[in-house]
């Protein structure tokens, strides 16, 4: 498959998965709502702190994957701005390969929490008392899909470099343009950008 | 080993290895090689207990907030009323920077979002009225600043966050010296631009039906704070709810001057898990950092380390101050902050300060970082709402700024009731 119609393919899968992010985090916004206001009317939903708790989790385990893909991710390039073309190039592949071995130990450790809720069967120490595998599967999917992300980045890098293409290098694992900063090669990361 | 750690982020960070991920492989080394035991086996339920938290979901529903107003033209009509107001000062337009910034600071908790805001609304009036470019956009970058010093700012909830520290206090401390600051920024611009008038623009005159007339669009967002602001402190609700009370406010508003669009929504959605997710990394980063100085006992070290100089504690809290002023130059704003968090506040606590006048302090010094260059982000964020001319030129109209900047924090050390007079009186 075409190194870069996979990386369109997994910005749109992303894009998805950032909507869908964007409206759980608008339903939690208004069950907070509807909570505060059953509590003005001397009443109260209860559990609006959990399960908002949950909604953050969720919204930040699978939204890492979504920043990844966005180069979104906050990278300190000093350095980078000041070296040549194949110098930048190993920069950014470090960076990438990093990202990738710590999103993989992340969802590596993550997964004992999730292993130990599932065994004991624990519950939240709520009224509600929510079966923490719940929330606690759907937050780990999203750190799993962190780890994916980072990978096949990583490995789109590595075919693009293959195949010398460096405006597509610049899109999977460059860095965003700061805005009104000329790009290092402006005409072609254009053209490699869908934004 | 404090030496070691040092390094070891400013050598990742210039690796351009991401923010979060540097946070995380220097407590891998850590438990690697100073802990007795290994702490990566923690790794999960730190993250699942710093992420499932109520407190920091109102980070989103902050930036959500401030994504429907900008959208939804909101600044554009707080911009025009505002210059119908300051306009007639020396500086003219540039008042109305700083008051649009000021006013923005007050419903959004970023710095890089409301001086965004204003530059896209302010910068073409530059351009058409003929201001000298330097001192029109370094008074946008600075007055953006202000986002994270004026209640509601996501860099406090990150603060209280990390340091257990009252968030509502927090709010209430920053209030005081960032008006203060706005009105410190007018001072200056008022004093730059007497001295040397080409450095502003037309002074212009609005009639008083003018003005008045005006006053109906500032409405939006003074009832916006009014109720974000005022419903934490009449003990309504907590932070996070108020927050989640402000994003329907924000669409009842936009919808109400008919900027409500899908695209308007999906891009405000998509935005905000956006920055959110980019936060939420050096977050998690932070907090594993965090939690493995904790267990290898490096914060004793670290403690020892600084008061090893045997300064007082005001010579401490210089020396931190001086630490802070050095990184800004170099740091991301929120990076800066994260990163230093768990080794400068305990040893600023230890030594009797108080830490939400700490956690104001803080903020004023990473705001210079935001407008030091070389990296100073809200300067390429002005740079880019430009049409042309070089960074160079928001760098030298910022200077002036700093100044205040540097006031305030000597004013904040002399006079620590300027932040905490408010919070202990309410």
């Amino acid at each position: 498959m075409d190194p870069l119609r996979a990386a369109d393919a997994l910005a749109r899968a992303n894009r998805a998965v950032a909507v869908a992010l964007g409206v759980l985090l608008v339903a939690t916004a208004l069950f907070v709502i509807a909570d505060v206001a059953a509590r003005a009317l001397g009443r109260s939903l209860g559990g609006s702190d959990e399960l908002s708790g949950y909604a953050m989790a969720i919204v930040t385990s699978w939204g890492l994957g979504f920043a990844l893909g966005e180069l979104a991710h906050v990278r300190i390039d000093l350095v980078r701005r000041r070296v040549a073309a194949p110098a930048r190039v190993a920069l950014d592949l470090l960076a990438l390969g990093a990202t990738a071995a710590v999103a993989a130990v992340i969802a590596w450790r993550a997964w004992a929490v999730l292993a130990k809720s599932l065994e004991r069967g624990s519950r939240a120490n709520t009224p509600l008392e929510t079966p923490l595998w719940i929330p606690q599967t759907l937050w780990w999917a999203g750190l799993l899909w962190f780890a994916i992300v980072a990978c096949a980045c990583l490995a789109l890098a590595a075919a693009l470099l293959a195949r010398g293409d460096r405006a597509g290098l610049e899109r999977v694992a460059g860095t965003e343009a700061l805005p009104g900063e000329a790009p290092p090669d402006g005409a072609a990361r254009d053209a490699g950008r869908t934004r | 080993m404090i030496p070691g750690v040092a390094l070891g982020l400013l050598a990742l960070l210039a690796l351009t290895v991401p923010v979060g991920i540097v946070l995380f492989l220097l407590g891998f080394g850590i438990d690697a090689l100073v802990s007795p035991f290994p702490l990566s086996r923690g790794l999960g339920q730190v993250l699942w207990s710093s992420s499932s938290s109520a407190t920091l979901i109102a980070i989103p529903f902050f930036v959500l907030l401030g994504e429907l107003l900008v959208r939804g033209g909101t600044a554009a009509r707080t911009y025009a009323a505002l210059d119908r107001w300051f306009s007639w000062l020396p500086g003219g337009l540039v008042h109305a920077n700083i008051g649009t910034a000021t006013m923005f600071s007050a419903t959004s908790g970023s710095s890089v979002a409301t001086a965004a805001t204003v530059a896209t609304v302010a910068m073409p009036q530059a351009e058409r009225l003929g201001y000298d470019p330097r001192l029109f956009s370094g008074s946008i970058a600075a007055g953006g600043t202000l986002g994270i010093l004026i209640p509601p700012s996501i860099n406090l909830i990150v603060y209280g966050f990390l340091t257990e520290t009252s968030i509502p206090r927090l709010f209430l401390a920053g209030l005081v010296p960032g008006l203060l600051m706005a009105l410190g920024f007018m001072l200056v611009t008022g004093i730059v631009c007497h001295l040397r008038p080409a450095l502003g623009g037309p002074s212009r005159r609005f009639t008083t039906r003018e003005r008045l007339a005006s006053l109906r669009d500032l409405l939006p967002v003074i009832a916006l704070f009014t109720v974000v602001i005022g419903s934490i402190y009449a003990g309504i609700a907590t932070p996070t709810e108020s927050a989640a009370i402000g994003v329907a406010m924000a669409f009842a508003i936009a919808a109400l001057a008919g900027g409500v669009s899908r695209a308007m929504l999906v891009g405000s959605l998509l935005g905000t898990v956006r920055i959110t997710s980019m936060i939420m990394l050096v977050i998690l980063g932070a907090y594993f950092l965090n939690f493995a100085l904790a267990s290898a006992g490096l914060g004793r070290e670290l403690t020892e380390l600084l008061t090893g100089f045997a300064l007082s504690p005001l010579g401490t809290l210089l020396l931190v101050v001086a630490l802070y002023i050095v990184l800004g130059f170099f740091i991301e704003t929120l990076s800066l902050m994260v990163a230093t968090i768990p080794i400068t506040v305990p040893i600023v606590a230890a030594l009797g300060f108080d830490t939400v006048w700490f956690g104001v302090l803080m903020i004023v010094l990473v705001e210079m970082a935001l407008i030091t260059p070389p990296v100073g982000l809200n300067l390429y964020v002005v740079q880019g709402a430009r049409k042309d001319g070089s960074l160079g030129e928001v760098m030298v109209g910022a200077m002036p700024y700093t100044l205040v900047m540097l006031a305030m924090v000597a004013a904040l050390i002399a006079f620590p009731g300027l932040a905490l007079w408010l919070p202990d009186t309410l």
